[in-house]
């Protein structure tokens, strides 16, 4: 929103000394945020208004015209390129001699081989950037020679982030960041001008009748019939100010309205007084349609709410009012309408129809209902200035089936200053609260805050509001950081906090896997790719882009496609993702942490290494932050996926528990992401982090060095390629002598000097005694029993 | 051959020897020069297999010469081996060209966190110091813990399609790691301090500085006697700690339903230091992150007495934070997956020579 300066001087007393720039960034500090400062400087000198006697087309020349002007006594002939030029009508002139920044000097010249005796200039020249090249009309209240005072036109304008005061419906006008400005200043708010229409006796006038149905939609309704109204223009300070706060002038009536918005907030809407007599304010039936005064004919729902006269629909309440409606060249009667409606119907039919308006922003703020009265008394006090006829036509009619509660908020002056962690007294916090509008009574202690109408309406109910105020005001720069002071506690660890750091440092900083984040929805392109459809996870119901409404219930698609793009920069790499995978029902349990690694390196057959790798990589990590080892049971093949190897697939199971998956990407997967991918190996693994919360590293697991010497040997096994290594470890472990200490697994080989068929399986087997150290004949015994023993489990050993 | 003869062959060999000895450079071939000689087969060696075919009485004094020629030749052999030995001592010692100690070292291929990790790491550690525990929560939550129990209210524009990603099962995805503010006062009761770092989302329209998809650390401290200026010393001490540098913060009223008062906090812009450029769009200050003072209902929601306990909560956006740390210009690598963007050149890649960006 764009505040002039020229016009919070009307309200306040801002002194010249006062930097704007500074007086912006204390705005920031305790208001609202200013997004930026500029000054309009439009340098004019020696602008008067001109009658326009004639004009006629120049020819050849369709965009200009030859225009005769009565400058008062005295006449002068221009060309001019304004578009619209009425015979009668005032208008800006800058004759020989004048200037503007934007135009410079302007002397009498020759245009089209036609003599122009100085010009009518665009309204940017005079800082009205929105009429572009429009001439500036003056009221009819001017005479032909009038000087048009030069200072109005310089003005310094700050623009105010409108999100930051979308809780703040009184700061949506001008008169709201005056009172603002003011106590940031220290000086008084001056009253807000209005006419007091009861002096002007319109008691004695009829009402104008209002039924308002739906009084929680429509809390208030305020109407005025006036007579004696005209087409013309506005003042030109008031076009100038429009203009500087973005507003682009167009007909007094208009630019009155349009002018009280920004002044106060309050959006107001005039209708063609001839055409309505009555109001009735209610909810528009499924399916009605309306034309709106841009000329769109919209569709209704049964919750927008609309403004009716005689059953027949005027305005879409609060957003826009009606084509039929609508004030016209000939009007000289309106009925002004200042209403009141509820926010959220505003916002809901607002998104409903896609239709957003300067009025409907404002009435999504929740508005002061006591504004519409004030907005009343305030226009009529502009017009009767501009409009010599002004008569009002009706009483003040005022419906107000829904009245604002007073708010009063008690709160604790000691609790208010330990919660700033400032000092500030009592005195100085009832200054505050009364410079911005709050009634103060202190009472045994405590300060009664009164809450003023246009704070009230949703902004301001309980005690955390009123120290805002009062500490905005302080200025939270001037409160001095100061570290809490606080009872020791000790909280227990988040598990899912340990499992995730402790994966990602084991991983990511020791095992060589970078990290990568992807999107927690599939890509239904990509599934394609991947042949993959996925079993039913929870859907959105407005995704990102169209086929992304499907939450993932695993990370491999993700990884897969990082891995496929950074295919094309590296031969080699391992991704990790730690992220979170979904199932179906609306249940916040219905979703889980995942490890997902991946290793990938140009090269076909790399398959079984890579997978051997990502095992090891695996053991490492739990060895590292689960404090036991894994074991791996073969998986049949899951067809739900199409990543997972017929063959090449374990589970991997952690004391006892099964936690996840590894596997290999087969070839026909690699196959249907893309050709090239066949020349590459790809292994995978998949692990459940949230069946990790309860894994406690065992600390009482070191053994002690032997006190006697044990012995080393190692004996290969041929044993068929076809008999698991977990079967031959079971088998070995039936083995039971009281010399046996430990066997462990060495390595597994396939090749020369071992027959087709088969594979070597080597172990490493320690024999020893507590008691003491082993003979010769003792170590004998044991060998020839282990031996005796691979026998009996119908293994071979390799010699 | 008598002794005589003998003799003059040993005082060859024990010439050819130390002609043998002193072409030697190493303990190898010094090793294969003393077998040549004193070895079972070697010139000395063999002759000791020849004692027996002399006549017994001249076997005693052809016995001493071989010995004496033995031993005169190992001790040329331990002369050498000193020489050799501290010729290698010196060697190892000496300059050498061919070895340039400045090169880089081999190394296994380096791992690498998310750059939103590492800060993420870094503002835990920071809280950690503090005595803050560390949270975690859903990311598919509830209307409840993600708007009401935030004193969201139902028509608050936040609810809307174009800022939520509503799921049909009735969830959503959390817009915000607030919802875990409310889950943590549940866990634990007050007085608690505690952080949430995690992933959010909103229904946005990407570019170069919007993702649907991002990081936040959420941050909830909950006491009898909590107030602002606590709250600004936290979160200078977080902002310079992990930005590792002083800077001017300020703060200025800014509107969330969940805080009361509610406060943006700025910092002076880290490209201009705060005189004005593009990236701070002329101000001076970067808007950085929402805080405030918890607001009673909030507490209440949580099963916090708010007439005995106040606290401060922020919400600091780990993306962004991660970017302005890292120089990342788009926010839309971060969740490319694609390495180049998210790994250092020299971290994947090996040391980088020139970088012209």
């Amino acid at each position: 929103m764009l505040i002039s300066v020229n016009w919070l001087r009307d309200y306040v007393d801002i002194p010249d000394s006062v930097d704007v720039r500074a007086l912006a960034e204390r705005l920031t500090i305790t208001t609202a945020e200013v997004e930026g400062v500029e000054q309009i400087k439009t340098d004019a000198k020696g602008l008067i208004a001109a009658r326009i006697v004639s004009v006629d087309p120049v020819e050849g020349k369709p965009n200009l015209k030859k225009v005769e002007l009565d400058l008062g006594g005295k006449s002068a002939n221009v060309v001019s390129a304004a578009p619209v030029l009425r015979v009668d009508e005032l208008v800006v002139f800058a004759p020989p001699g004048a200037s503007t920044a934007e135009t410079g000097k302007i002397e009498s010249t020759t245009v089209a081989d036609l003599p122009s005796e100085g010009m009518i200039p665009p309204g940017s020249a005079i800082g009205i950037p929105a009429s572009d090249k429009d001439a500036i009309f003056c009221p009819p209240s001017m005479k032909p020679g009038d000087a048009i005072d030069a200072d109005m036109l310089e003005d310094w304008v700050i623009e105010i982030d409108n999100k930051s005061i979308t809780h703040r419906p009184d700061l949506w006008g001008h008169y709201g960041i005056a009172r603002e400005v003011a106590a940031i200043l220290g000086k008084p708010l001056k009253p807000y001008p209005v006419t007091n229409l009861e002096r002007l006796g319109d008691k004695k006038l009829p009402e104008v009748p209002i039924t308002i149905d739906d009084a929680d939609r429509s809390p208030r309704y305020s109407a005025l019939k006036m007579t004696g109204v005209r087409a013309q223009a506005a003042p030109l300070w008031m076009q100038t100010r429009l203009g500087h706060v973005g507003l682009r002038p167009i007909d007094c009536l208009v630019d009155l309205t349009n002018y009280i918005m920004a002044d106060l907030g309050q959006p107001m809407h005039a209708f063609d007084g001839s055409k309505i007599d009555c109001i009735e304010v209610g909810l528009a039936n499924d399916g009605d349609t309306f034309t709106t005064l841009d000329g769109v004919e919209r569709k209704l729902s049964n919750e927008a709410l609309m403004i009716q006269s005689d059953r027949k629909s005027v305005a879409l309440a609060g957003i826009m009012g009606g084509l039929e409606s609508e004030v016209a060249e000939e009007t000289q009667t309106i009925l002004l309408e200042s209403a009141n409606f509820e926010a959220s119907g505003i916002r809901k039919t607002c998104a409903a129809l896609g239709l957003r308006t300067d009025a409907s922003a404002r009435f999504e703020k929740s508005l002061d209902p006591n504004n519409t009265v004030l907005s009343i008394q305030r226009f009529v006090h502009l017009a009767s200035a501009e409009f010599p006829e002004l008569q009002m036509a009706s009483r003040l009619s005022d419906a107000y089936p829904k009245k604002l509660a007073d708010i009063s908020v008690q709160v604790d002056p000691q609790h208010v200053a330990k919660t700033m962690g400032h000092p500030v007294d009592e005195n100085q916090m009832t200054d505050i609260l009364t410079a911005i509008g709050f009634g103060v009574e202190s009472k045994k202690g405590k300060l009664h805050v009164s809450v003023p109408s246009y704070r009230a309406t949703k902004d301001i109910s309980i005690a955390a509001d009123i120290l805002e105020e009062i500490a905005r005001n302080v200025g939270y720069d001037n409160i001095t950081p100061q570290l809490p002071e606080v009872q020791v506690r000790h909280f227990a660890a988040n598990p899912q906090h340990i499992v995730e750091r402790n994966a990602l440092r084991a991983f990511c900083m020791g095992l060589g896997y970078s990290e990568v984040h992807l999107y927690i929805w599939y890509d239904e392109d990509w599934l394609k790719r991947l042949n993959f459809k996925p079993a039913a996870g929870p859907v959105l119901v407005n995704p990102a882009a169209a086929g992304q409404e499907q939450l993932r219930c695993s990370l491999m698609p993700g990884l897969l496609l990082a891995a496929d793009r950074n295919r094309f920069h590296a031969e080699a790499f391992k991704l990790c993702e730690v992220g979170t995978v979904f199932k179906k029902g609306p249940d916040s349990k219905n979703q889980s942490r995942h490890l997902g690694l991946i290793s990938a390196k140009r090269g076909k057959g790399g398959d079984d290494g890579l997978f051997a790798a990502i095992k090891g990589d695996l053991e490492s990590w739990a060895w590292q932050t689960l404090g036991c080892g894994l074991n791996y049971e073969h998986a049949s093949k899951d067809s739900t996926n199409p990543w997972t190897h017929e063959n090449k697939t374990a589970n991997v199971v952690a004391n006892g528990i099964t936690i996840g998956t590894v596997s290999v990407c087969p070839l026909a997967l690699r196959k249907n992401i893309d050709e090239h991918l066949s020349a590459w190996s790809i292994a995978w693994a998949e692990i459940n982090l949230d069946l990790l919360h309860d894994f406690k590293v065992d600390s009482k697991s070191l053994r002690r060095v032997p006190e006697y010497p044990e012995v080393e040997m190692d004996f290969s096994l041929l044993i068929d390629a076809g008999s698991p290594y977990a079967t031959v470890n079971e088998n070995l472990a039936r083995f039971d002598d009281p010399l046996l200490r430990r066997v462990t697994y060495v390595g597994a080989y396939e090749g020369k000097s071992v027959p087709t068929g088969k594979r070597s399986l080597t172990y490493r087997v320690l024999f020893g005694s507590p008691e003491r150290t082993l003979a010769e004949e003792d170590v004998n015994a044991v060998k020839a029993s282990f031996e005796k023993h691979i026998g009996g489990c119908g293994y071979e050993l390799r010699r | 051959m008598d002794v005589g003869e003998l003799q003059i062959t040993l005082d060859k060999l024990y010439n050819d020897a130390q002609c043998d000895l002193a072409a030697t450079n190493s303990l190898d071939e010094l090793r294969s020069v003393r077998s040549k000689y004193l070895g079972k087969t070697g010139s000395v060696g063999s002759l000791m297999g020849t004692i027996k075919d002399y006549p017994p009485q001249q076997r005693g004094e052809v016995g001493k010469t071989l010995n004496s020629a033995n031993k005169a030749i190992q001790e040329l052999v331990n002369e050498h081996t000193e020489r050799i030995g501290s010729a290698e001592v010196a060697a190892d010692a000496a300059t050498s060209t061919a070895f340039d100690p400045t090169l880089p070292g081999e190394r296994s291929r380096l791992g690498s966190v998310h750059p939103v990790t590492a800060v993420q790491w870094e503002v835990e550690a920071v809280f950690e110091r503090l005595g803050f525990t560390i949270e975690a929560g859903p990311e598919m939550e509830s209307d409840y813990y993600n708007f009401e129990a935030l004193n969201i209210p139902q028509m608050h524009p936040a609810r809307d399609l174009q800022d939520t990603f509503w799921l049909k099962n009735g969830m959503l995805l959390r817009t915000q790691t607030s919802p875990v503010q409310i889950r943590a006062m549940e866990k634990f009761g007050a007085p608690l301090r505690c952080i949430v770092p995690g992933r959010c989302f909103r229904y946005e329209t990407i570019d170069a500085s919007h993702e649907n998809t991002f990081h936040q650390v959420e941050g909830l401290m909950i006491d009898r006697n909590v107030s602002i200026a606590n709250l600004i010393a936290v979160m200078k001490l977080l902002l310079n700690e992990v930005l590792q540098r002083e800077f001017e913060i300020r703060l200025r009223p800014g509107y969330f339903p969940f805080v009361e008062p509610g406060f943006e906090l700025d910092i002076a812009c880290l490209i201009c230091n705060g005189k004005g450029c593009a990236t701070c769009k002329r101000t001076g200050w970067l808007e950085l992150l929402p805080c405030g003072m918890v607001h009673p209902n909030v507490l209440n929601a949580g099963g916090v007495d708010a007439n005995e306990y106040g606290g401060f909560a922020f919400g600091l956006g780990l993306t962004r934070l991660a970017m302005m740390k890292f120089g990342i210009r788009d926010i839309r690598v971060v969740n490319s997956g694609d390495l180049r963007n998210l790994v250092h050149p020299e971290r994947w890649a090996g040391p980088v020579i020139v970088d012209k960006g």
